[in-house]
């Protein structure tokens, strides 16, 4: 997934699952069945995990423009500069003292 | 979130927290449950009243009982342990409660019920005090839910008086 998707796929976790545990409560409720409760309940969980563990393509709309190998070697990676090795030595020396 | 297994586990985090809410919500709402229910006992013989080979008095005796249990019981109830204790008073304990009879309950359709039954247990005192004594029967039950705690409740019943002297098995 990206980005987006997983803040997608987090908030629809979040979402269903209350809503399965607020739907479990009041059928159980008014049926008077704790069973109903607990059945409705984990039916819901499970749809809950069927939509968002995935890595569905939806989830992948957004998906990172990682830099192409080729592009890399033209930008090779910065070396540390003269100006922050001789500072680091400065350190060293006056630790020394 | 970024792996499939990550999003498992918050999920079934999640999942396990809002189990305990909703478990949680249903035994909080029966502490509203305000039962109503009857019920009637009556001594229908004293069997054997004598006193043991260790010192004790010994009673047995038929009892009739006919009880309505069905307003104890809500969606969260798995079952309902009623006894009938006989409460009396003597020199030595202000207060003596022994159980007679017990039944478990695990149905609201199997709550209302009449029988007529020997004793499951007898009387047995500490010491010698039963003759002539008057004895109350007080209905106990314990409501034990699905989810939550156990709530308890009693009510008294008649009253009734043991012979002045032993008796044989008749």
């Amino acid at each position: 997934m990206d980005w987006q998707g997983q803040k997608h796929a987090e908030m629809l976790m979040q979402i269903f699952l209350v809503f399965s545990a607020v739907a479990a409560f009041g059928a159980g409720y008014l049926m008077r069945d704790f069973r109903l409760m607990m059945l409705i309940y984990a039916g819901g969980v499970v749809l809950t995990a069927l939509v968002t563990v995935p890595n569905w393509p939806y989830f992948n709309r957004h998906p990172l423009k990682w830099l192409d190998p080729s592009e890399a070697e033209k930008h090779p990676k910065p070396q540390v500069s003269n100006i922050t090795s001789s500072s680091s030595s400065k350190k060293k020396a006056s630790k020394n003292k | 979130m970024h792996s499939a297994v990550q999003r498992a586990n918050t999920a079934a985090t999640i999942a396990a927290i809002l189990l305990a809410t909703i478990c949680a919500a249903a035994s909080f709402l029966d502490a509203f449950n305000s039962p109503s229910l009857q019920a009637h006992v009556q001594v229908v013989k004293i069997n054997r009243f004598r006193r043991q080979l260790d010192g004790n008095d010994e009673v047995k005796m038929t009892l009739k009982m006919s009880m309505d249990l069905t307003s104890l019981f809500t969606w969260n109830t798995k079952q309902v342990f009623v006894f009938l204790a006989a409460e009396y008073e003597t020199d030595t304990n202000s207060l003596n409660q022994v159980s007679l009879w017990d039944h478990i309950v695990q149905e609201k359709e199997r709550a209302s019920f009449q029988v007529k039954v020997p004793t499951k247990y007898p009387l047995i005192d500490q010491g010698t005090n039963l003759r002539g004594k008057k004895v109350g029967l007080v209905l106990h039950w314990h409501i034990m839910p699905i989810s939550g705690r156990m709530i308890q409740g009693k009510m008294p019943l008649s009253n009734f008086s043991l012979p002045d002297s032993y008796t044989t098995r008749s």
